[in-house]
Protein backbone atom coordinates (compact mmCIF):
# COMPACT_ATOMS: atom_id res chain seq x y z
CA UNK A 1 0.00 0.00 0.00
CA UNK A 2 2.85 2.64 0.94
CA UNK A 3 4.55 1.70 -2.44
CA UNK A 4 1.22 2.47 -4.33
CA UNK A 5 0.02 5.67 -2.43
CA UNK A 6 4.20 6.57 -3.40
CA UNK A 7 4.02 5.62 -6.89
CA UNK A 8 0.26 7.58 -6.95
CA UNK A 9 2.20 10.76 -5.75
CA UNK A 10 5.05 10.40 -8.55
CA UNK A 11 2.69 9.71 -11.42
CA UNK A 12 0.65 12.94 -10.44
CA UNK A 13 3.70 14.89 -10.78
CA UNK A 14 4.97 13.31 -13.60
CA UNK A 15 1.35 14.07 -15.70
CA UNK A 16 1.66 17.37 -14.42
CA UNK A 17 5.14 18.07 -15.32
CA UNK A 18 4.69 16.47 -19.12
CA UNK A 19 1.67 18.79 -19.70
CA UNK A 20 -0.14 15.41 -20.04
CA UNK A 21 -2.86 16.19 -17.82
CA UNK A 22 -3.50 19.62 -18.90
CA UNK A 23 -3.64 18.95 -22.94
CA UNK A 24 -6.37 16.31 -21.80
CA UNK A 25 -7.88 18.48 -19.53
CA UNK A 26 -7.96 21.05 -22.55
CA UNK A 27 -9.31 18.87 -25.47
CA UNK A 28 -12.04 17.75 -23.34
CA UNK A 29 -12.81 21.11 -22.30
CA UNK A 30 -12.90 22.44 -25.73
CA UNK A 31 -14.62 19.87 -27.11
CA UNK A 32 -17.19 19.15 -24.67
CA UNK A 33 -18.36 22.99 -24.36
CA UNK A 34 -17.60 23.76 -27.84
CA UNK A 35 -20.64 20.96 -28.38
CA UNK A 36 -23.66 23.57 -27.53
CA UNK A 37 -22.26 26.43 -29.94
CA UNK A 38 -21.37 24.20 -32.64
CA UNK A 39 -24.91 22.68 -32.38
CA UNK A 40 -26.19 26.09 -32.24
CA UNK A 41 -24.83 28.02 -35.08
CA UNK A 42 -23.82 25.81 -37.89
CA UNK A 43 -27.07 26.17 -39.59
CA UNK A 44 -25.58 29.95 -39.63
CA UNK A 45 -22.02 29.16 -40.47
CA UNK A 46 -23.36 26.70 -43.22
CA UNK A 47 -25.58 29.51 -44.40
CA UNK A 48 -22.75 31.97 -44.98
CA UNK A 49 -20.30 29.83 -46.49
CA UNK A 50 -22.73 27.86 -48.90
CA UNK A 51 -24.51 29.98 -51.48
CA UNK A 52 -27.82 28.62 -51.99
CA UNK A 53 -28.06 26.17 -48.91
CA UNK A 54 -30.41 26.21 -46.49
CA UNK A 55 -31.24 24.70 -42.92
CA UNK A 56 -34.90 25.02 -42.37
CA UNK A 57 -34.80 23.12 -38.65
CA UNK A 58 -34.16 25.48 -35.84
CA UNK A 59 -31.14 23.77 -33.93
CA UNK A 60 -32.87 21.91 -30.39
CA UNK A 61 -31.12 21.07 -27.06
CA UNK A 62 -30.87 17.66 -28.17
CA UNK A 63 -28.60 18.54 -31.22
CA UNK A 64 -26.20 20.02 -28.87
CA UNK A 65 -26.20 17.03 -26.51
CA UNK A 66 -25.36 14.45 -29.64
CA UNK A 67 -22.86 17.14 -31.09
CA UNK A 68 -21.41 16.55 -27.44
CA UNK A 69 -20.89 12.73 -27.52
CA UNK A 70 -19.83 12.72 -30.67
CA UNK A 71 -16.96 15.13 -29.51
CA UNK A 72 -16.20 12.90 -26.36
CA UNK A 73 -16.50 9.22 -27.55
CA UNK A 74 -14.39 10.14 -30.69
CA UNK A 75 -11.66 13.04 -29.92
CA UNK A 76 -11.70 12.83 -26.27
CA UNK A 77 -11.02 9.41 -25.85
CA UNK A 78 -9.01 9.02 -28.91
CA UNK A 79 -6.83 11.72 -27.26
CA UNK A 80 -6.98 9.90 -23.63
CA UNK A 81 -5.66 6.77 -25.20
CA UNK A 82 -3.40 8.47 -27.15
CA UNK A 83 -1.85 10.76 -24.11
CA UNK A 84 -1.59 7.62 -21.86
CA UNK A 85 -0.34 5.14 -24.31
CA UNK A 86 3.53 6.21 -23.53
CA UNK A 87 2.71 5.50 -19.80
CA UNK A 88 4.72 2.16 -19.67
CA UNK A 89 6.91 2.12 -23.03
CA UNK A 90 8.64 5.67 -21.32
CA UNK A 91 9.84 3.22 -18.32
CA UNK A 92 10.85 0.42 -20.67
CA UNK A 93 12.74 2.27 -22.85
CA UNK A 94 14.58 4.29 -19.96
CA UNK A 95 14.66 1.93 -17.18
CA UNK A 96 13.56 3.39 -14.43
CA UNK A 97 10.82 1.04 -12.77
CA UNK A 98 13.67 -1.44 -12.53
CA UNK A 99 15.10 0.61 -9.26
CA UNK A 100 11.78 0.88 -7.94
CA UNK A 101 11.62 -2.73 -8.28
CA UNK A 102 14.21 -4.07 -6.77
CA UNK A 103 13.51 -1.48 -3.90
CA UNK A 104 10.45 -3.49 -3.10
CA UNK A 105 7.96 -1.46 -4.88
CA UNK A 106 5.41 -4.49 -5.57
CA UNK A 107 4.59 -5.05 -8.93
CA UNK A 108 0.97 -4.66 -8.89
CA UNK A 109 1.23 -1.12 -7.26
CA UNK A 110 2.35 0.10 -10.24
CA UNK A 111 -0.01 -1.12 -12.71
CA UNK A 112 -2.62 0.26 -10.49
CA UNK A 113 -1.04 3.41 -9.57
CA UNK A 114 -0.92 4.14 -13.47
CA UNK A 115 -4.10 3.06 -13.97
CA UNK A 116 -5.40 5.33 -10.51
CA UNK A 117 -4.26 8.48 -12.12
CA UNK A 118 -5.37 8.07 -15.61
CA UNK A 119 -8.75 7.28 -14.15
CA UNK A 120 -9.05 10.14 -12.44
CA UNK A 121 -7.11 12.53 -14.96
CA UNK A 122 -10.28 11.24 -17.29
CA UNK A 123 -13.17 11.79 -14.54
CA UNK A 124 -12.18 15.23 -14.06
CA UNK A 125 -11.50 16.01 -17.82
CA UNK A 126 -14.74 14.79 -18.18
CA UNK A 127 -16.99 16.17 -16.03
CA UNK A 128 -15.31 19.37 -15.72
CA UNK A 129 -16.34 19.23 -19.99
CA UNK A 130 -19.91 17.97 -18.68
CA UNK A 131 -20.59 20.47 -16.62
CA UNK A 132 -19.38 23.70 -18.95
CA UNK A 133 -21.58 21.74 -21.67
CA UNK A 134 -24.82 21.52 -19.16
CA UNK A 135 -24.42 24.72 -18.58
CA UNK A 136 -23.75 26.22 -22.40
CA UNK A 137 -26.69 24.10 -22.99
CA UNK A 138 -28.60 25.53 -20.90
CA UNK A 139 -27.92 29.01 -21.59
CA UNK A 140 -28.57 28.62 -25.15
CA UNK A 141 -31.72 26.68 -24.68
CA UNK A 142 -33.21 27.52 -20.92
CA UNK A 143 -36.64 26.12 -22.41
CA UNK A 144 -35.38 22.88 -23.17
CA UNK A 145 -36.07 19.97 -20.98
CA UNK A 146 -34.19 16.88 -21.73
CA UNK A 147 -34.33 13.78 -18.95
CA UNK A 148 -31.67 11.22 -18.34
CA UNK A 149 -28.43 13.67 -19.43
CA UNK A 150 -26.66 12.80 -16.53
CA UNK A 151 -27.43 8.81 -16.55
CA UNK A 152 -26.25 9.28 -20.35
CA UNK A 153 -23.08 10.95 -19.64
CA UNK A 154 -22.28 8.29 -16.81
CA UNK A 155 -22.52 5.66 -19.50
CA UNK A 156 -20.05 7.34 -21.51
CA UNK A 157 -17.71 7.87 -18.35
CA UNK A 158 -18.06 4.40 -18.16
CA UNK A 159 -16.36 3.27 -21.21
CA UNK A 160 -13.73 5.43 -20.41
CA UNK A 161 -12.54 3.00 -17.89
CA UNK A 162 -12.63 0.14 -20.19
CA UNK A 163 -10.57 2.03 -22.68
CA UNK A 164 -8.05 2.72 -19.96
CA UNK A 165 -8.20 -0.66 -19.03
CA UNK A 166 -7.54 -2.41 -22.66
CA UNK A 167 -4.59 0.13 -22.56
CA UNK A 168 -2.98 -0.82 -19.82
CA UNK A 169 -3.07 -4.45 -20.63
CA UNK A 170 -1.84 -3.47 -24.69
CA UNK A 171 1.08 -0.92 -22.60
CA UNK A 172 2.16 -3.92 -20.38
CA UNK A 173 2.32 -6.70 -23.53
CA UNK A 174 3.86 -4.62 -25.82
CA UNK A 175 6.91 -2.15 -25.20
CA UNK A 176 6.36 0.55 -28.05
CA UNK A 177 4.07 2.86 -27.81
CA UNK A 178 2.17 2.53 -30.85
CA UNK A 179 1.74 -1.23 -30.89
CA UNK A 180 0.10 -0.55 -27.41
CA UNK A 181 -2.39 2.42 -28.75
CA UNK A 182 -3.14 -0.28 -32.31
CA UNK A 183 -3.87 -2.83 -29.61
CA UNK A 184 -6.22 -0.24 -27.82
CA UNK A 185 -7.57 0.78 -31.49
CA UNK A 186 -7.92 -2.64 -32.83
CA UNK A 187 -10.26 -4.17 -29.83
CA UNK A 188 -12.24 -1.29 -29.40
CA UNK A 189 -13.13 -1.50 -33.05
CA UNK A 190 -13.61 -5.39 -32.71
CA UNK A 191 -16.10 -4.05 -30.25
CA UNK A 192 -18.14 -1.98 -33.04
CA UNK A 193 -18.06 -4.70 -35.33
CA UNK A 194 -19.67 -7.45 -33.21
CA UNK A 195 -22.48 -4.63 -32.37
CA UNK A 196 -23.56 -5.58 -35.97
CA UNK A 197 -23.93 -8.58 -34.94
CA UNK A 198 -27.54 -9.15 -33.45
CA UNK A 199 -27.93 -11.55 -30.66
CA UNK A 200 -24.90 -10.04 -29.00
CA UNK A 201 -25.65 -6.09 -29.99
CA UNK A 202 -27.55 -5.81 -26.65
CA UNK A 203 -24.59 -6.99 -24.77
CA UNK A 204 -22.03 -4.88 -26.05
CA UNK A 205 -20.47 -2.34 -24.61
CA UNK A 206 -20.48 -0.42 -27.24
CA UNK A 207 -24.40 0.85 -26.73
CA UNK A 208 -22.75 3.28 -23.86
CA UNK A 209 -20.95 5.44 -25.93
CA UNK A 210 -23.47 4.55 -29.38
CA UNK A 211 -26.69 5.42 -27.71
CA UNK A 212 -26.43 8.02 -25.06
CA UNK A 213 -28.75 10.73 -27.13
CA UNK A 214 -31.45 7.72 -27.99
CA UNK A 215 -31.51 7.69 -24.28
CA UNK A 216 -31.88 11.30 -23.13
CA UNK A 217 -34.48 11.76 -26.39
CA UNK A 218 -36.45 8.60 -24.91
CA UNK A 219 -36.13 6.35 -27.60
CA UNK A 220 -34.74 3.61 -25.67
CA UNK A 221 -35.07 3.18 -21.70
CA UNK A 222 -32.60 3.20 -19.25
CA UNK A 223 -32.65 -0.60 -18.79
CA UNK A 224 -31.21 -1.41 -22.35
CA UNK A 225 -27.86 0.26 -20.55
CA UNK A 226 -27.97 -2.36 -17.98
CA UNK A 227 -26.39 -5.28 -19.42
CA UNK A 228 -23.78 -3.76 -21.63
CA UNK A 229 -22.93 -1.62 -18.67
CA UNK A 230 -22.36 -4.85 -16.27
CA UNK A 231 -20.46 -6.16 -19.08
CA UNK A 232 -18.31 -3.12 -19.35
CA UNK A 233 -17.35 -3.19 -15.94
CA UNK A 234 -17.06 -7.11 -15.91
CA UNK A 235 -14.59 -6.74 -19.23
CA UNK A 236 -12.39 -3.74 -17.20
CA UNK A 237 -11.93 -5.86 -14.25
CA UNK A 238 -10.59 -8.61 -16.34
CA UNK A 239 -8.75 -6.37 -18.63
CA UNK A 240 -6.62 -4.69 -15.63
CA UNK A 241 -6.16 -8.15 -14.05
CA UNK A 242 -4.76 -9.81 -17.36
CA UNK A 243 -2.25 -6.67 -17.18
CA UNK A 244 -1.48 -6.87 -13.51
CA UNK A 245 -0.86 -10.53 -14.48
CA UNK A 246 1.21 -10.21 -17.45
CA UNK A 247 3.38 -7.73 -15.37
CA UNK A 248 4.36 -9.81 -13.01
CA UNK A 249 5.87 -12.24 -15.61
CA UNK A 250 7.68 -9.27 -17.95
CA UNK A 251 10.83 -8.94 -17.94
CA UNK A 252 12.49 -4.92 -16.95
CA UNK B 1 27.01 -16.41 8.14
CA UNK B 2 26.67 -15.98 4.65
CA UNK B 3 24.73 -12.99 2.97
CA UNK B 4 23.90 -14.60 -0.11
CA UNK B 5 23.77 -18.26 -1.29
CA UNK B 6 23.83 -19.65 -4.67
CA UNK B 7 22.95 -22.95 -5.58
CA UNK B 8 23.20 -24.84 -8.70
CA UNK B 9 22.16 -22.51 -10.76
CA UNK B 10 21.36 -22.78 -14.23
CA UNK B 11 20.09 -20.40 -17.03
CA UNK B 12 19.81 -20.82 -20.99
CA UNK B 13 18.67 -17.63 -23.46
CA UNK B 14 17.09 -19.95 -25.66
CA UNK B 15 19.81 -22.24 -27.10
CA UNK B 16 22.62 -20.80 -25.44
CA UNK B 17 23.33 -21.75 -21.66
CA UNK B 18 25.02 -18.65 -20.01
CA UNK B 19 25.07 -19.90 -16.35
CA UNK B 20 25.95 -24.14 -15.76
CA UNK B 21 25.70 -25.08 -12.44
CA UNK B 22 27.06 -21.93 -10.78
CA UNK B 23 27.75 -22.10 -6.83
CA UNK B 24 28.36 -19.18 -4.93
CA UNK B 25 28.11 -17.70 -1.33
CA UNK B 26 29.03 -14.19 0.01
CA UNK B 27 29.95 -13.99 3.67
CA UNK B 28 28.84 -11.06 5.63
CA UNK B 29 30.75 -7.97 5.82
CA UNK B 30 32.83 -8.94 2.39
CA UNK B 31 33.67 -6.67 -0.61
CA UNK B 32 32.92 -9.16 -2.84
CA UNK B 33 34.55 -8.89 -6.77
CA UNK B 34 33.06 -10.60 -8.96
CA UNK B 35 34.95 -11.25 -12.06
CA UNK B 36 34.13 -12.08 -15.73
CA UNK B 37 34.92 -11.25 -18.82
CA UNK B 38 31.83 -9.11 -20.96
CA UNK B 39 29.02 -11.90 -21.68
CA UNK B 40 30.04 -13.84 -19.02
CA UNK B 41 26.93 -14.16 -17.58
CA UNK B 42 27.61 -11.52 -14.81
CA UNK B 43 24.58 -9.69 -15.34
CA UNK B 44 22.40 -12.44 -15.50
CA UNK B 45 23.45 -13.72 -12.25
CA UNK B 46 22.66 -10.64 -10.57
CA UNK B 47 19.61 -9.88 -12.07
CA UNK B 48 18.21 -14.02 -10.76
CA UNK B 49 19.48 -12.38 -7.22
CA UNK B 50 16.89 -9.43 -7.51
CA UNK B 51 14.14 -11.73 -9.06
CA UNK B 52 14.02 -9.89 -12.36
CA UNK B 53 15.01 -13.09 -14.08
CA UNK B 54 13.69 -16.88 -13.60
CA UNK B 55 16.46 -18.99 -13.31
CA UNK B 56 16.07 -22.78 -15.11
CA UNK B 57 17.37 -24.34 -12.22
CA UNK B 58 18.39 -24.08 -8.71
CA UNK B 59 17.82 -22.04 -5.61
CA UNK B 60 18.78 -18.25 -4.44
CA UNK B 61 19.39 -17.50 -0.90
CA UNK B 62 19.21 -13.80 0.38
CA UNK B 63 19.78 -13.88 4.07
CA UNK B 64 18.70 -17.39 4.08
CA UNK B 65 15.02 -16.05 2.37
CA UNK B 66 14.26 -18.06 -0.99
CA UNK B 67 13.91 -15.46 -3.92
CA UNK B 68 11.75 -15.71 -6.03
CA UNK B 69 11.00 -14.67 -10.01
CA UNK B 70 8.27 -11.54 -10.04
CA UNK B 71 8.14 -11.45 -6.09
CA UNK B 72 9.75 -8.05 -4.45
CA UNK B 73 10.00 -9.69 -0.52
CA UNK B 74 13.71 -10.92 -0.81
CA UNK B 75 14.83 -7.15 -2.77
CA UNK B 76 14.27 -5.51 1.27
CA UNK B 77 17.72 -6.80 2.48
CA UNK B 78 19.68 -5.64 -1.17
CA UNK B 79 20.17 -2.18 -2.23
CA UNK B 80 20.98 -2.66 -5.96
CA UNK B 81 23.06 -0.29 -8.37
CA UNK B 82 22.53 -1.24 -12.59
CA UNK B 83 25.31 -0.61 -14.95
CA UNK B 84 23.67 2.34 -15.61
CA UNK B 85 20.94 3.68 -13.50
CA UNK B 86 18.02 5.74 -14.81
CA UNK B 87 15.92 8.13 -12.79
CA UNK B 88 13.33 10.68 -13.67
CA UNK B 89 14.48 13.57 -15.33
CA UNK B 90 12.15 16.12 -13.79
CA UNK B 91 12.92 15.00 -10.02
CA UNK B 92 16.23 16.65 -8.23
CA UNK B 93 18.27 13.98 -5.99
CA UNK B 94 16.50 14.39 -2.98
CA UNK B 95 13.11 13.97 -4.47
CA UNK B 96 14.31 10.88 -6.17
CA UNK B 97 15.35 9.67 -2.37
CA UNK B 98 12.47 10.91 -1.10
CA UNK B 99 10.13 8.80 -3.73
CA UNK B 100 12.82 5.80 -2.87
CA UNK B 101 12.11 6.05 0.88
CA UNK B 102 8.20 6.44 0.50
CA UNK B 103 8.29 2.96 -1.68
CA UNK B 104 10.33 1.38 1.01
CA UNK B 105 8.20 2.92 4.14
CA UNK B 106 10.94 4.73 5.91
CA UNK B 107 9.20 7.26 7.92
CA UNK B 108 9.39 11.16 6.91
CA UNK B 109 12.32 12.39 8.88
CA UNK B 110 14.46 9.49 8.39
CA UNK B 111 14.18 10.18 4.87
CA UNK B 112 15.12 13.60 4.95
CA UNK B 113 17.64 12.99 7.57
CA UNK B 114 19.43 9.31 5.76
CA UNK B 115 18.70 11.63 2.60
CA UNK B 116 21.01 13.85 3.49
CA UNK B 117 23.45 11.83 4.74
CA UNK B 118 24.04 9.52 1.91
CA UNK B 119 23.82 12.88 -0.32
CA UNK B 120 27.07 14.41 1.61
CA UNK B 121 28.18 10.89 1.32
CA UNK B 122 28.32 10.19 -2.20
CA UNK B 123 29.06 14.08 -2.86
CA UNK B 124 25.63 15.42 -4.30
CA UNK B 125 24.65 17.47 -1.35
CA UNK B 126 24.00 21.35 -2.45
CA UNK B 127 23.07 19.86 -6.15
CA UNK B 128 19.76 21.95 -6.59
CA UNK B 129 19.64 20.46 -10.42
CA UNK B 130 17.57 17.92 -11.74
CA UNK B 131 18.79 14.52 -12.72
CA UNK B 132 18.41 15.30 -16.26
CA UNK B 133 21.22 17.61 -16.29
CA UNK B 134 23.31 15.09 -14.07
CA UNK B 135 26.73 13.65 -15.83
CA UNK B 136 27.07 9.60 -15.99
CA UNK B 137 29.27 9.89 -12.61
CA UNK B 138 27.18 12.20 -10.78
CA UNK B 139 24.26 9.36 -12.15
CA UNK B 140 26.22 6.47 -10.53
CA UNK B 141 26.58 7.96 -7.33
CA UNK B 142 22.79 9.09 -6.81
CA UNK B 143 22.15 5.56 -7.85
CA UNK B 144 24.61 4.42 -4.91
CA UNK B 145 22.57 6.98 -2.64
CA UNK B 146 19.34 5.52 -3.35
CA UNK B 147 20.98 1.71 -2.94
CA UNK B 148 21.75 2.13 0.19
CA UNK B 149 19.10 4.10 1.92
CA UNK B 150 16.98 0.95 3.36
CA UNK B 151 19.95 0.20 4.94
CA UNK B 152 20.37 -3.15 3.32
CA UNK B 153 22.34 -6.23 3.75
CA UNK B 154 23.84 -6.53 0.65
CA UNK B 155 24.89 -4.22 -1.67
CA UNK B 156 24.79 -5.22 -5.84
CA UNK B 157 26.39 -3.20 -7.63
CA UNK B 158 26.68 -4.14 -11.57
CA UNK B 159 29.77 -2.97 -13.23
CA UNK B 160 29.60 0.53 -11.19
CA UNK B 161 33.22 1.77 -12.55
CA UNK B 162 33.07 0.77 -16.24
CA UNK B 163 31.22 3.42 -18.39
CA UNK B 164 33.05 6.35 -16.33
CA UNK B 165 36.36 8.08 -16.20
CA UNK B 166 39.31 7.55 -13.91
CA UNK B 167 38.21 10.47 -11.61
CA UNK B 168 34.99 9.07 -11.60
CA UNK B 169 35.96 5.71 -10.86
CA UNK B 170 37.95 6.71 -8.27
CA UNK B 171 35.15 8.33 -6.46
CA UNK B 172 33.12 5.40 -6.98
CA UNK B 173 35.20 2.98 -5.33
CA UNK B 174 36.33 5.70 -2.72
CA UNK B 175 32.21 5.31 -1.92
CA UNK B 176 32.55 1.54 -1.77
CA UNK B 177 35.93 1.51 0.05
CA UNK B 178 33.89 4.03 3.22
CA UNK B 179 30.90 2.10 3.49
CA UNK B 180 32.65 -1.70 3.92
CA UNK B 181 31.98 -3.15 7.09
CA UNK B 182 28.74 -1.69 7.44
CA UNK B 183 27.16 -3.39 3.88
CA UNK B 184 28.13 -6.39 2.30
CA UNK B 185 29.38 -5.26 -1.43
CA UNK B 186 28.83 -7.30 -4.05
CA UNK B 187 30.35 -6.02 -6.99
CA UNK B 188 31.03 -7.30 -10.77
CA UNK B 189 33.51 -6.05 -12.91
CA UNK B 190 36.00 -6.79 -15.46
CA UNK B 191 38.31 -4.17 -14.26
CA UNK B 192 40.95 -6.28 -12.43
CA UNK B 193 42.64 -3.02 -10.72
CA UNK B 194 39.07 -2.34 -9.18
CA UNK B 195 38.98 -5.56 -7.52
CA UNK B 196 42.80 -5.53 -6.41
CA UNK B 197 42.04 -2.18 -4.51
CA UNK B 198 38.51 -2.94 -2.62
CA UNK B 199 37.77 -6.17 -2.56
CA UNK B 200 38.82 -8.97 0.38
CA UNK B 201 36.84 -11.86 -1.74
CA UNK B 202 36.63 -12.98 -5.24
CA UNK B 203 34.96 -14.85 -7.68
CA UNK B 204 35.89 -15.27 -11.14
CA UNK B 205 32.96 -16.34 -13.62
CA UNK B 206 34.14 -18.30 -16.39
CA UNK B 207 31.75 -20.06 -19.33
CA UNK B 208 28.97 -20.06 -17.04
CA UNK B 209 30.56 -21.24 -13.56
CA UNK B 210 33.04 -20.20 -10.85
CA UNK B 211 36.46 -21.28 -12.13
CA UNK B 212 38.41 -19.86 -9.52
CA UNK B 213 36.82 -18.56 -5.56
CA UNK B 214 38.34 -17.45 -2.10
CA UNK B 215 39.63 -14.59 -0.48
CA UNK B 216 41.80 -12.25 -2.65
CA UNK B 217 45.41 -13.64 -0.93
CA UNK B 218 44.19 -17.22 -0.96
CA UNK B 219 43.30 -16.42 -4.65
CA UNK B 220 46.76 -15.09 -5.49
CA UNK B 221 49.07 -17.98 -3.34
CA UNK B 222 47.47 -20.91 -5.07
CA UNK B 223 46.57 -20.22 -8.32
CA UNK B 224 49.19 -18.12 -9.41
CA UNK B 225 52.91 -18.97 -9.78
CA UNK B 226 55.44 -15.99 -8.87
CA UNK B 227 57.75 -14.82 -11.53
CA UNK B 228 61.28 -13.36 -11.79
CA UNK B 229 62.23 -11.22 -14.60
CA UNK B 230 65.62 -10.86 -15.68
CA UNK B 231 66.90 -8.12 -18.05
CA UNK B 232 70.02 -8.08 -19.34
CA UNK B 233 72.26 -5.47 -21.73
CA UNK B 234 72.61 -7.82 -24.98
CA UNK B 235 70.61 -10.31 -26.21
CA UNK B 236 74.10 -12.76 -26.23
CA UNK B 237 73.83 -11.96 -22.44
CA UNK B 238 70.90 -13.49 -22.39
CA UNK B 239 71.84 -16.54 -24.67
CA UNK B 240 74.71 -17.09 -22.47
CA UNK B 241 72.63 -17.05 -19.06
CA UNK B 242 70.23 -20.01 -20.83
CA UNK B 243 73.32 -21.97 -21.73
CA UNK B 244 74.58 -22.20 -18.38
CA UNK B 245 71.14 -22.93 -16.95
CA UNK B 246 70.29 -26.05 -19.42
CA UNK B 247 69.64 -29.13 -17.41
CA UNK B 248 67.94 -26.92 -14.68
CA UNK B 249 63.99 -27.80 -14.83
CA UNK B 250 63.24 -23.37 -14.13
CA UNK B 251 63.44 -22.44 -17.68
CA UNK B 252 60.69 -24.82 -18.64
CA UNK B 253 57.43 -22.47 -18.89
CA UNK B 254 59.55 -19.16 -18.88
CA UNK B 255 58.86 -16.67 -21.44
CA UNK B 256 61.33 -14.34 -23.82
CA UNK B 257 60.66 -11.00 -25.00
CA UNK B 258 63.80 -9.08 -26.65
CA UNK B 259 66.83 -9.44 -24.02
CA UNK B 260 64.36 -10.43 -21.20
CA UNK B 261 63.41 -13.83 -19.72
CA UNK B 262 61.24 -14.13 -17.33
CA UNK B 263 61.08 -17.02 -15.14
CA UNK B 264 57.69 -18.53 -13.10
CA UNK B 265 58.47 -21.20 -10.09
CA UNK B 266 56.13 -22.03 -7.19
CA UNK B 267 59.24 -21.63 -4.77
CA UNK B 268 60.94 -18.24 -5.71
CA UNK B 269 63.69 -18.50 -2.91
CA UNK B 270 65.18 -21.84 -3.99
CA UNK B 271 65.21 -20.54 -7.55
CA UNK B 272 66.48 -17.19 -6.94
CA UNK B 273 69.15 -19.10 -5.04
CA UNK B 274 69.97 -20.92 -8.15
CA UNK B 275 69.89 -18.19 -10.22
CA UNK B 276 72.22 -15.90 -8.81
CA UNK B 277 74.60 -18.64 -8.30
CA UNK B 278 74.32 -19.27 -11.98
CA UNK B 279 74.67 -15.63 -13.09
CA UNK B 280 77.48 -15.05 -10.58
CA UNK B 281 79.08 -18.05 -12.17
CA UNK B 282 78.69 -17.02 -15.35
CA UNK B 283 80.03 -13.52 -14.33
CA UNK B 284 76.93 -12.74 -16.20
CA UNK B 285 75.43 -9.36 -14.74
CA UNK B 286 71.67 -8.00 -15.82
CA UNK B 287 70.84 -4.77 -16.04
CA UNK B 288 67.54 -5.66 -13.77
CA UNK B 289 66.05 -7.88 -11.62
CA UNK B 290 62.88 -7.77 -10.69
CA UNK B 291 60.31 -10.16 -8.44
CA UNK B 292 57.00 -9.91 -9.80
CA UNK B 293 53.83 -10.52 -7.64
CA UNK B 294 51.11 -12.67 -8.31
CA UNK B 295 48.28 -10.17 -10.25
CA UNK B 296 44.92 -10.94 -10.51
CA UNK B 297 45.27 -10.11 -14.50
CA UNK B 298 48.00 -13.11 -14.69
CA UNK B 299 45.68 -15.06 -13.15
CA UNK B 300 42.64 -14.11 -15.06
CA UNK B 301 44.20 -14.78 -18.16
CA UNK B 302 45.21 -18.15 -16.81
CA UNK B 303 41.75 -19.34 -16.32
CA UNK B 304 40.03 -17.92 -18.58
CA UNK B 305 42.29 -19.66 -21.41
Amino acid sequence: MKGYIAFVKKEFVENLKNYRFLILFAIFAVFGMSSAFLAKFTPEIIAAFGAGLEITEEPVALDAWQQFFKNISGIGFSAFIILFGSCMSSEYSKGTLLLLVTKGLARPSVIMAKYTVAAVSMTVSFWVSFVGAYGYTYYLWPDASLSNVVPSAFFMWMIGFLYLSILILGCVLFKQTFTSILFTGGIVALFSVLSVVKPLSAFNPVVLTSRNVDLISGEISMTEFLIPFIVSVVLSVVFLAAAIRAFNKKQL
Amino acid sequence: MNVLSIRNLSKSFGQQQIIKDLNMSVPEGSVFGFIGQNGAGKTTTMKMVLGLLQPDQGEILVCNEPVRFGQTKTNQYIGYLPDVPEFYNYMTAMQYLTLCGEIVGLPKESISQKGKKLLSLVGLDGVEKRVGGYSRGMKQRLGIAQALLADPKLLICDEPTSALDPVGRKEILDILYKIRGTTTVLFSTHILSDVERICDHVALLNDGNIAVGGTLSEIKALHSHDSLLIEFSTEADLQHFKECMTGQSLLNGSEEKGREIVIHSREMKKAQHTIFSTLAEADLVPVKVELMEPSLESLFLEVIK
